[in-house]
């Protein structure tokens, strides 16, 4: 990985230059009296509201810290990650700063040690410049050498958002919407393939790490920090991940047990232990079982998702090969 | 007419070579057992103790110092552990300068294509290794090394240890 060295343009800015160049981009009124300049963000907790950090010679305004929802939870904040302004361009940022945290991620019953890598994102950004699949940024050390991540703002909607939206009626949603939609998944899975053909995983692969960007109109893929030490195939856990997201897009939504209970509905008794997710068995992964009209190519894809599969895809060129057979006639 | 038993025809390799695939765990401990007890008294037979040590991008550390701590730990507890399974084998029967020992520092997607890569290089006739006996959700998200050689090796026996 190469971070961006601080390049030879001024890098030093008074405190009266940086006031100038928040007053263009807030207004005279609203720039700050006090703020701090910093140039080591070791200590993020330190890093204030309309403080000023000074990387690769580029002054960046601090402005909130982000938040980040997980599945009926609480939004979390995330400290370490911030919303920026780059003082030079007047362009919004998310700044990372680093955090090395070690996760024990749960994924079901199964527990295994995660770490946030700042190194692997930065490596991974400078892999998908330019990708449209990705979210783009560069990476910078600051003074005391931590890699830092200044990434372009998407504005624009998760994906899982945008299913719930349309997924009301789901025959309609089913053949007006989802081979639209399988076009764009499959897009987004061959740009995991491009990461890992080049030895990197995602690492984290959720429904709400894709964003659409509607500046562009193109779909990316968000947040590649995580990383977990791999034996046996070290792209597992994405393709599990890739998996989720496809019965979530092809459901309309996560069906849960719960659901259709709560609905009194006729499929229930038809579903076996089989038919679950491996990994959450309360969710449906034979979707065919509620919704007759779903193609045995795609179902054939579920199945390799649910509690009966006796083998599981190994590579995305797995995955692809049978994705590419799926078709589906209004 | 002799028949030279250190040759194995079929598969094209160039001697009884078996390739016992460890690591550190009891069903590594399970595999070199059963490969002492099964072969230990014949003759002609060589074995290679083979332990991955599948090494993170020096991305996945905080720093380079936890890079080597982490590195050196694991060649430690590899030596540790290898030493062991030596003396196993050595009082099996094999006799010493057939037992060989090797330990391997590598970055791939997965050991498995390690312990093939390797032996393909030493043209071992057989890998064996044990079953850690994961649940079917722990083998859909991280994968199993042992069902990947019975799939992948070519031109060699897989003996896999329960």
């Amino acid at each position: 990985m190469e971070t961006q060295a601080p390049d030879d343009v001024e890098t030093h800015y008074s405190f009266r230059q940086l006031q100038d160049m928040i007053a263009a981009y807030l207004g005279s009124d609203s720039v700050p009296q006090r703020f701090k300049i910093i140039t080591d963000t070791s200590d993020f907790f330190r890093v204030d509201y309309n403080d000023v950090v000074m990387l690769g010679g580029v002054p960046y305004l601090m402005r909130n810290y982000t938040r980040e929802g997980r599945f009926g939870l609480d939004d979390e904040p995330k400290y370490w990650v911030r919303k920026a302004i780059d003082l030079k361009n007047r362009e919004a940022k998310i700044i990372k700063l680093v955090f090395h945290e070690e996760i024990e991620a749960r994924v079901g019953d199964l527990v295994f040690k995660c770490v946030r890598s700042p190194g692997k994102e930065a490596a991974i950004l400078e892999m998908v410049a330019g990708h449209r699949n990705f979210m783009q940024g560069i990476a910078i050390r600051d003074t005391a050498g931590n890699i830092v991540r200044i990434l372009d703002f998407i504005q624009g909607k998760r994906f899982d958002e945008l299913i719930f939206k349309l997924a009301g009626n789901h025959e309609e949603f089913f053949y007006e919407h989802l081979p639209g939609y399988l076009a764009i998944y499959g897009e987004m899975v061959k740009a995991i393939g491009f990461l890992h053909d080049q030895g990197q995983k995602h690492g984290d692969i959720r429904r709400d790490h894709i964003l659409l960007d509607r500046k562009t109109g193109d779909y990316r893929w968000i947040d590649f920090d995580y990383d977990y030490y791999h034996v046996a195939n070290m792209f597992g856990y994405d393709l599990y991940g890739l998996g989720n997201i496809l019965v979530f897009l092809v459901g309309g939504g996560d069906i849960t047990v719960q659901q259709l209970q709560a609905e009194g509905s006729p499929h229930l008794e038809k579903l076996t232990q089989e038919d679950m997710n491996i990994i959450f068995n309360n969710r449906v992964a034979n979707i065919q079982k509620i919704y007759p009209y779903i193609p045995d190519a795609l179902n054939y894809i579920l199945l390799h998702f649910s509690n009966g599969a006796n083998l599981y895809y190994e590579n995305i060129r797995q995955l692809l090969e049978d994705l590419d057979e799926v078709h589906i006639n209004a | 007419m002799s028949i030279d038993h250190t040759k194995c025809d079929i598969t094209g390799m160039v001697e009884r070579h078996i390739m016992i695939a460890v690591d550190s765990s009891d069903n590594s401990r399970r595999a070199v057992l059963f490969v002492g007890d099964f072969f230990g008294c014949y003759e002609g037979f060589q074995v290679t103790l083979l332990h991955i040590i599948l090494e993170p991008e020096a991305t996945f550390f905080p720093d380079k110092d936890e890079q080597k701590k982490w590195l050196s730990s694991k060649l430690e507890e590899a030596k540790k552990v290898m030493e062991e399974y030596r003396h196993i084998l050595l009082d099996a029967g094999f006799p010493q300068d057939r037992v060989n020992v090797r330990i391997d520092t590598m970055r791939a997607p997965s050991v498995a294509d390690c312990i093939i890569k390797e032996q393909e290089e030493m043209k071992c006739c057989t890998i064996v290794i044990g079953r850690r006996g994961i649940s079917k959700k722990e083998e859909f998200i991280f994968g199993s090394t042992s069902n990947k050689i019975i799939h992948e090796a070519k031109k060699c026996a897989v003996l896999v240890i329960e």
